[in-house]
């Protein structure tokens, strides 16, 4: 899609040129008629004045030659005349070896080319009755110093047109662009959303983005609301089938069963698989995942009561560290974040001997996590197969496969990469790459 | 060792209760947040494990108040919420540990182990070490140089908690307070004579009586 103000500037242009064209033009041809209507009255009257020149001589009619403008005497002058009678033709001097032509019936005619100066001739033609005889006058009058003065002024037209109209362009893109301002400002504040710098728009906006402006922020508050409602309520779901599977988990390892081992083992193991079955989905359906544009992860704040935790589980004598410039905030969820690190960690803790780092990067495009650890690790033939799906080697430790499952989910719904590495502390290091996502 | 245990889901409460009286604990049991915020701060309960989803009062909030009312005993979070950020937020309430549910009877019986050790400055060791001597929790009965002394489940309460107040002058009633549950009737000659099985088994230098004040367990061995 075009932006606003590219389509606003072209329909511009294109009405300015053609109402410009067509005003220059129109104008030009106007003044034209004028003036040559003014000019033909000069015509009309140099006319006048041949005639009245005619005299009647001692040789039949003869021209008086004091009654003639200097102008008609020089060669090329600019001024000319010829009058023709029934049988012969007379013309001015200034005509020289060039012959005016007569004009087909009385009235004016322009652009007439004449002589080797290239003149442009408006020339007039009126019929009399003088002595009894038809007499035909033509006056001419070169014109091209009209038609040059003429061209000169559509050139600065033109300029002055072309300057205008750049003008006229400046100024309307900077009232455009201060008419749509309120329209870029909800474009930033929407990026800054999808940033996670912002969880709502600003509803101070012209009257026509308010609908808009509001509704984006209903659908807000209500995925927002929606995701709060449906974890509350997987939780609560969580809650109602988990602890009567503590009791059958106790009951089937209790002493009234010890009779019965393969019962008992039936039961351990079934009811083990519910409750991995239960617990993946679970937590899969409590993903925000890309719901929530207003998301955000604050490390500073977050991190430390998250390894906190994690002491607290597998005891003090894990070193757990991170790695992060102060301030970093990523654009995601919360829980769900909390929840990747979470297992990842988690399940670092559980190999790792005294150690467990975490850190994280920026890179311009993404985000890169990496949680090492000093434990045993993975061989490299069988890393491929922790994280594909129905695989044992991850449930060896308890938890231990379903907490990279989420991290798997997890990733995937972001559109992230998970790579397993040796860590240069001997053990497992897990490298996620997160892309950012585009404003 | 005395528990207090604030579960409100009845038949896992049972299973619980049967199984923490096996591994020789006497567990107090309340159903609902109001009354164990009452009663947490009121008894000298050892250690508490606490379910989240309580009618009356959260359990967070059960757990809030207890920590405002400056109260140290370490707590145990039993819960099927089990998202990273919940338990986060049950650690910045002040619980000790978090188990989510459902979990093994063992598991919690391990933890349980664990955190009254750490609460009491012990390393987790597979035994509680005292005085020279190896509690094994699990089997319960204690080695002793190297020979295996086997013990009654009374004497074995009885010698935990000796083992894990090393040192220190116990009376009579603070014993019986944290040996038995609300309901059972406190008998002090009953623990005399628990007191001397410990010594006939183990020696008498075991636990050194103080006249008028109590017993002192692992005193300087003689």
């Amino acid at each position: 899609m075009r932006s606003i103000q590219r389509r606003l500037s072209l329909g511009l242009i294109s009405v300015m040129v053609i109402v410009g064209l067509v005003l220059a033009q129109t104008s030009l041809w106007l003044f034209e008629m004028g003036l040559q209507r003014y000019l033909e009255s000069g015509l009309r009257n140099d006319s006048e004045n041949l005639l009245v020149a005619l005299v009647r001589g001692p040789g039949g009619v003869q021209l008086d030659e004091q009654r003639l403008s200097p102008a008609y005497q020089r060669p090329f002058s600019g001024h000319y005349f010829r009058i023709d009678f029934s049988d012969n033709h007379w013309r001015s001097r200034s005509l020289w070896d060039q012959e005016l032509p007569q004009l087909p019936q009385a009235g004016l005619q322009g652009n007439l080319q004449l002589g080797p100066e290239g003149q442009q001739l408006l020339i007039l033609r009126s019929d009399y009755k003088r002595f009894g005889q038809a007499i035909s006058i033509s006056v001419a009058q070169d014109y091209t110093p009209v038609r040059e003065s003429f061209r000169l002024m559509r050139q600065v037209g033109l300029v002055l047109g072309m300057a205008a109209l750049l003008l006229i362009l400046l100024l309307q893109r900077v009232t455009v662009r201060r008419a749509l301002r309120p329209l870029e400002t909800a474009r930033e504040q929407i990026a800054q959303l999808q940033q996670g710098q912002r969880s709502q728009l600003d509803t101070q906006v012209p009257v026509e983005l308010e609908p808009l402006v509001a509704q984006i922020n209903h659908l807000l508050a209500h995925t927002e609301d929606s995701l709060k409602r449906s974890r509350n309520a997987l939780g609560n779901l969580g809650h109602a089938l988990k602890t009567p599977l503590a009791v059958l988990l106790s009951v089937a390892s209790s002493e009234q069963l010890k009779d019965q081992p393969q019962l008992a083992k039936l039961l351990r193991e079934q009811l083990q698989q519910v409750q991995q079955r239960l617990n993946r989905e679970l937590n899969r359906a409590r993903l925000a995942g890309e719901t929530l544009p207003g998301a955000l992860f604050d490390c500073d704040s977050e991190l430390p009561g998250l390894l906190a935790t994690l002491n607290m589980i597998h005891g003090e004598h894990l070193d757990l560290s991170y790695h992060v410039r102060p301030g970093l905030q990523l654009p995601w969820d919360r829980e769900d974040l909390l929840e990747l690190l979470g297992n990842l960690l988690d399940n670092a803790c559980k190999w790792a001997d005294a150690e467990v780092r975490v850190s994280i990067d920026e890179a311009p495009h993404s985000f890169q996590l990496r949680v090492e650890d000093d434990g045993p690790g993975i061989p490299e033939a069988q890393r491929s197969q922790v994280f594909s799906r129905g695989t044992r080697l991850d449930e060896q430790t308890d938890g231990h496969g379903l907490g990279l499952g989420i991290v798997r989910d997890i990733v995937e719904v972001w559109g992230g990469t998970l790579q397993l590495h040796e860590s240069e502390f001997g053990g497992l290091k897990v490298l996620i790459e997160l892309p950012r996502r585009q404003g | 060792m005395r528990l207090l245990l604030v579960e409100d889901h009845v038949p896992l409460a049972d299973e619980l209760l049967a199984g923490l009286k096996a591994q020789g604990y006497a567990v107090d049991w309340l159903a609902d947040g109001r009354d164990a915020v009452y009663q947490g701060r009121s008894e000298p309960y050892d250690l508490i494990i606490l379910d989240l989803g309580l009618p009356g009062l959260p359990g967070l909030e059960v757990l809030s108040q207890w920590r405002a009312a400056a109260l140290a005993t370490p707590v145990l979070i039993l819960t099927a919420r089990d998202s990273w950020a919940e338990r986060i937020e049950g650690l910045k309430a002040g619980a000790d540990d978090y188990l989510s549910k459902p979990f093994h009877p063992e598991e919690l019986y391990l933890r349980i182990q664990a955190l009254l050790r750490r609460s009491h400055g012990q390393a987790n060791q597979p035994t509680l070490q005292a005085a020279g001597l190896h509690l094994d929790e699990g089997r319960q009965c204690v080695m002793r140089d190297g020979a295996e002394v086997q013990l009654t489940a009374a004497e074995f309460r009885l010698l935990r908690y000796f083992m894990l107040h090393p040192e220190q002058i116990l009376s009579k009633s603070h014993l019986a307070e944290h040996l038995y549950d609300g309901e059972t009737e406190r008998d002090s000659n009953v623990l005399e004579v628990h007191v001397n099985h410990l010594r006939r088994k183990l020696g008498r230098s075991v636990i050194e009586t103080r006249r008028g004040q109590g017993y002192r367990f692992g005193a300087s061995p003689t």
